[in-house]
């Protein structure tokens, strides 16, 4: 197998490690070459920098898990440092799911691992000729001979690779069988329970025939003082992240705390979007996972809050399962939404996604979407190989991560998402859909938020939740939830945020402001920065994934709506009778574009391309010539 | 009693703070890999961490075993601490210690254990869970 060796690691001092890694898996060609550095000025890292080389070498409208897809993925300045929650990566490519930019992160070890071998990052281009994986160490690169490693999932592939390698400390980011067949919801899983899930990561992994990458690295990284950047980080961990009110629910619960939040609102996905309050919330909210299953608290790499929960089930049916979570996101997906009344349910088909690569989220909708058309008859027991899907049945439901994965019976169409799945299933089933773009809505219901209705459309990726939160100030605060007024503005300034947070790459759960964004950042790099600096930065960056976004042929069209959340309102709890109407819709959206300065097709301007510093880019944009 | 650093490995989250400030204290980086505490997930089973460091024993298997006796008694704190001059960095040290507490730099260059910060122990301070103590 080819190997490449890079040059000394030389010490850089700000943050960065000034390298980054190219592979060309069909060539076998390993090289490293210095970052862009005036890249990484006006795009910091993670998010930022990996769309900027993505949108600079992605060719406009190739197939997603063709060898043309570029997959590459990022640090940033901060990650490996001392800077409160930043242990984490990202995966940066073209969606096989929506066909859009697609960023994915994850948490665990493998990110500052990564950085520690001596690169910012890495980018994959072409396709294995046979089951491949990575071996990245300090700055030794191989391509290695996956034969073994294929069809196992991901907890004995890091075990395998650890052996193989003689590293026990080695980290390893790879996927399952659900990535291998080019399932469209399959992730990539580091660390056993960490996922960069959305988006189908594990398909693009899977259509170069690369199984993992495995890192091992003794570098280091130094920031511009790092004594007194430790002193600082020190003095922050205290008073901004562990005594910072904002942090109290995630150190004493971690995200299932919202569980009976999202519950008490109406909002709380319930049989497939049939209702937003649970009869069943007491089986799966945070007390039962703290009373039932919860061995232990779990931390990512630098973090002081340890929102993870080692979970096992002790009873049971699925006795013996085990997972780090179940979180939020998939004790209402995977939970409420699929009508399952126990958390030992819930840990063991986590358990199973995390094994066989799968998005919980996205898992939790397909198969709530199948418990739904089941009911109704679309599905019938022919369809489902005898399994009787109804909602709330444990022991169908724990089935199905499997069938999907290996793409068996139902699963096979399931394994593509809930859109081209309800599209193949007919019979009236696109109706009941819920996706943008192709990408699975997770777990706020619009009607009890309308907000979250234009976040899901306007999303760069897709339905997600994490690049703007509008519930955060009214089914969760005290704003009016039911109003399309204001909601517009929060969405841009989210977007705003998060495209700086998703850069650095700070963890979602770091309550971080502007302010203090710019000073982790200044005392690490030496660049001077402020929040109106970095505010600049997150618009450039939202406005070069949209630019993305319209080069591959997206426009207001696509972003979209599903049909029910118009037509079916909520029947129950605070939100009663609440839909999100088309006016209101199209008022939010009108109104966003607005303020982004794009056009009313949601196409970024000329003059909002070049005030947010893009100006290079129009030339590679043909509808504004 | 030892006079060396206490840890309650129940407490533990696993997030490596303690190698963080460990190595930037003594190596002037950001690097886990060179500090002197070592903090590992092993997951799934046995579910917990494992969490290593110099316990400051007795019996000092490690101080016989060095033959550069480049491990000496600081009178001051009462412990054994590694004098960088005089370290071969042969690792008889690190075999002869049943507890796992002393290990070579990565770059092969000097053995590593705990000096207690010459007495204020970063870890401990830095540790947000309460696990490590003086």
């Amino acid at each position: 197998m080819p190997e490449g060796r890079t040059e000394e690691v030389i010490d850089m001092a700000d943050g960065y490690q000034g390298k980054i890694l190219r592979v060309d898996l069909t060539n076998e060609k390993i090289t490293t070459e210095p970052l862009n550095r005036d890249w990484a000025k006006q795009f910091i890292g993670g998010k930022g920098l990996g769309a900027r080389y993505l949108f600079e070498e992605l060719k406009p409208g190739i197939d997603p898990l063709s060898p043309d897809n570029i997959l590459s993925v990022w640090t940033g300045p901060l990650v490996g440092t001392m800077t409160p929650l930043t242990g984490r990566y990202v995966i940066v490519t073209k969606s096989p799911l929506t066909g859009t930019f697609l960023d994915s992160y994850a948490g665990g070890f493998f990110g500052s691992e990564l950085k520690y071998t001596g690169i910012d990052g890495l980018i994959i281009k072409g396709k294995a000729k046979k089951p491949s994986y990575l071996w990245i160490n300090d700055g030794k690169t191989e391509i290695r001979d996956a034969k073994n490693l294929w069809g196992k999932d991901t907890y004995r592939t890091e075990e395998l690779i650890r052996k193989e390698s003689g590293e026990p400390k080695a980290r390893v980011s790879c996927i399952g069988p659900a990535g291998e067949k080019l399932g469209l919801i399959s992730s990539v899983t580091s660390d056993l329970t960490r996922n960069a899930a959305r988006g189908g990561t594990g398909a693009v992994f899977g259509s170069k025939n690369l199984k993992a990458i495995a890192v091992r690295g003794t570098l280091g990284v130094a920031v511009k003082d790092s004594e007194s950047f430790a002193e600082m980080a020190k003095e922050m961990i205290r008073k901004d992240v562990v005594e910072n009110p904002d942090h109290a629910g995630m150190i004493t619960d971690g995200t299932p705390i919202l569980v009976d939040l999202s519950n008490d609102a109406g909002l709380l996905p319930t049989k497939h979007w049939r209702t937003g309050t649970f009869d069943g919330v007491k089986g799966i909210n945070s007390d039962a996972l703290k009373q039932r299953v919860l061995v232990r608290k779990k931390a990512c790499f630098d973090c002081a809050i340890a929102c993870g929960s080692y979970a096992k089930v002790n009873t049971g049916l699925f006795k013996g399962a085990a997972t780090e979570g179940p979180e939020y996101e998939t004790l209402g997906m995977c939970g409420s939404n699929c009508g399952i009344h126990n958390i030992e349910a819930v840990v063991k088909f986590v358990e199973d996604c995390d094994r066989l690569g799968l998005d919980s989220i996205s898992s939790g909708n397909v198969v709530g979407m199948a418990m739904d058309l089941y009911e109704k008859g679309v599905l019938t027991k022919k369809d489902t190989g005898g399994l009787d899907l109804k909602f709330g049945n444990e022991e169908a439901y724990s089935k199905m991560p499997r069938m999907i994965a290996n793409r068996e019976g139902l699963g096979n169409i399931l394994a593509e998402g809930a859109k081209r799945a309800a599209k193949k299933i007919g019979k009236g089933a696109e109706d009941s859909v819920m996706e943008v773009k192709g990408m699975e809505y997770p777990a706020y219901d619009p009607r009890g938020s309308f907000g979250m209705a234009l976040a899901y459309a306007t999303s760069d990726r897709g339905a997600c939740h994490l690049r703007a939160w509008p519930i955060a100030a009214d089914a969760y605060g005290s704003g009016d939830p039911f109003t399309p007024e204001g909601k517009a503005a929060i969405c841009v300034e989210d977007q705003t945020r998060t495209s700086v947070k998703w850069s650095f790459i700070f963890c979602d759960f770091y309550s971080v402001n502007f302010a203090n964004m710019a000073k982790y950042y200044s005392a690490a790099t030496g660049i001077e920065s402020s929040e109106e600096h970095l505010r600049k930065v997150g618009r450039r960056i939202w406005n070069l994934t949209r630019s993305f976004n319209v080069r591959e042929g997206f426009a207001r069209k696509d972003d979209s709506l599903p049909k029910r959340m118009e037509k079916e309102p909520l029947p129950e709890g605070k939100p009663k009778g609440k839909a999100v109407s088309r006016a209101d819709f199209e008022k939010m959206l009108s109104e966003y574009y607005s303020l982004w300065g794009w056009d009313q097709d949601g196409k970024p301007t000329k003059k909002t391309l070049v005030d947010a510093g893009l100006g290079d880019i129009t030339k590679k944009l043909p509808y504004l010539k | 009693m030892t006079n060396g650093l206490k840890a309650d490995k129940s407490k533990c989250t696993g997030c490596q703070l303690c190698g963080l400030i460990c190595s930037v204290k003594h190596v002037g980086k950001f690097n886990p890999s060179q500090s002197r505490i070592d903090a590992m997930d092993v997951f799934p089973e046995p579910g917990e961490y494992s969490l290593n460091f110099c316990i400051q024993c007795d019996e000092h298997p490690c101080v016989e075993a060095c033959p550069a006796e480049a491990i000496k008694l600081d009178e001051g704190l009462g412990i054994y601490v590694v004098d960088k001059d005089l370290c071969t960095a042969c690792g008889s040290c690190v075999e002869a210690c049943p507890h796992s507490g002393i290990w070579l730099d990565p770059t092969g260059s000097i053995a590593m254990k705990c000096d207690l910060c010459g007495g204020t122990p970063e870890c401990v301070a830095v540790c947000p869970k309460g696990v490590l103590k003086r």
